[in-house]
């Protein structure tokens, strides 16, 4: 990925990634809300989460941001390969 | 994945930031479905547990194995049904 940047552009580009950054973390947490009001909350009798969702949602979210960490250092090592096998195919 | 360079007129700053740029939200895209895919199909939905469960941390991983390798095949064979049907740019 190296496009030979001066260091202006560079500067640009990190400001650009800063707010990227910013982005998918708000998405992130989009995910996590919709994945795990999806699979907790179903029950509209009432207009408070019941003890039995609560609960829930805590097991939901600790395990969802178990799995993105293990998901992120699969994904990690396999963008890796990828590249690498990318680049030797190229010459 | 970068294109930049093979005997073309030098690309401008902004088409150099661009194409970085671009670069990373492919890559950062995949990676938020790649956790959306594996989580649907790897992850008990009822959240009865907090820990995640042996067996769906190897399900996990193998499912960031083969989307990877999903991926990669599906892009291929869309570039070559492309330009079998005489079509566009090639990505």
């Amino acid at each position: 990925m190296d496009a030979g940047l001066t260091q202006a552009e560079s500067r640009e580009l990190d400001q650009r990634l800063q707010k990227r950054q910013v982005k998918e973390f708000m998405n992130v947490i989009g995910n996590l809300v919709d994945n795990c009001f999806n699979a907790c909350v179903d029950d509209f009798t009432s207009k408070a989460l019941s003890g039995r969702e609560g609960g829930c949602i805590s097991r939901c979210v600790i395990k969802s941001m178990t799995t993105q960490t293990r998901l992120g250092e699969r994904f990690a090592e396999l963008n890796a390969a990828m590249t690498a096998e990318m680049q030797n195919k190229g010459r | 994945m970068s294109f930049l360079g093979f005997g073309r007129p030098q690309p401008s700053s902004a088409e150099k930031i661009a194409a970085v740029e671009n670069e990373l939200k492919m890559v950062a895209e995949m990676h938020s479905r790649m956790i959306k895919v594996c989580t649907s199909k790897c992850v008990d939905k009822t959240y009865r547990e907090g820990e995640l469960a042996k067996g769906e941390a190897v399900c996990l991983d193998r499912c960031a194995a083969k989307f990877f390798e999903a991926h990669q095949k599906i892009f291929e064979q869309i570039q070559t049904e492309t330009q079998n049907r005489g079509g566009g740019p090639a990505f």
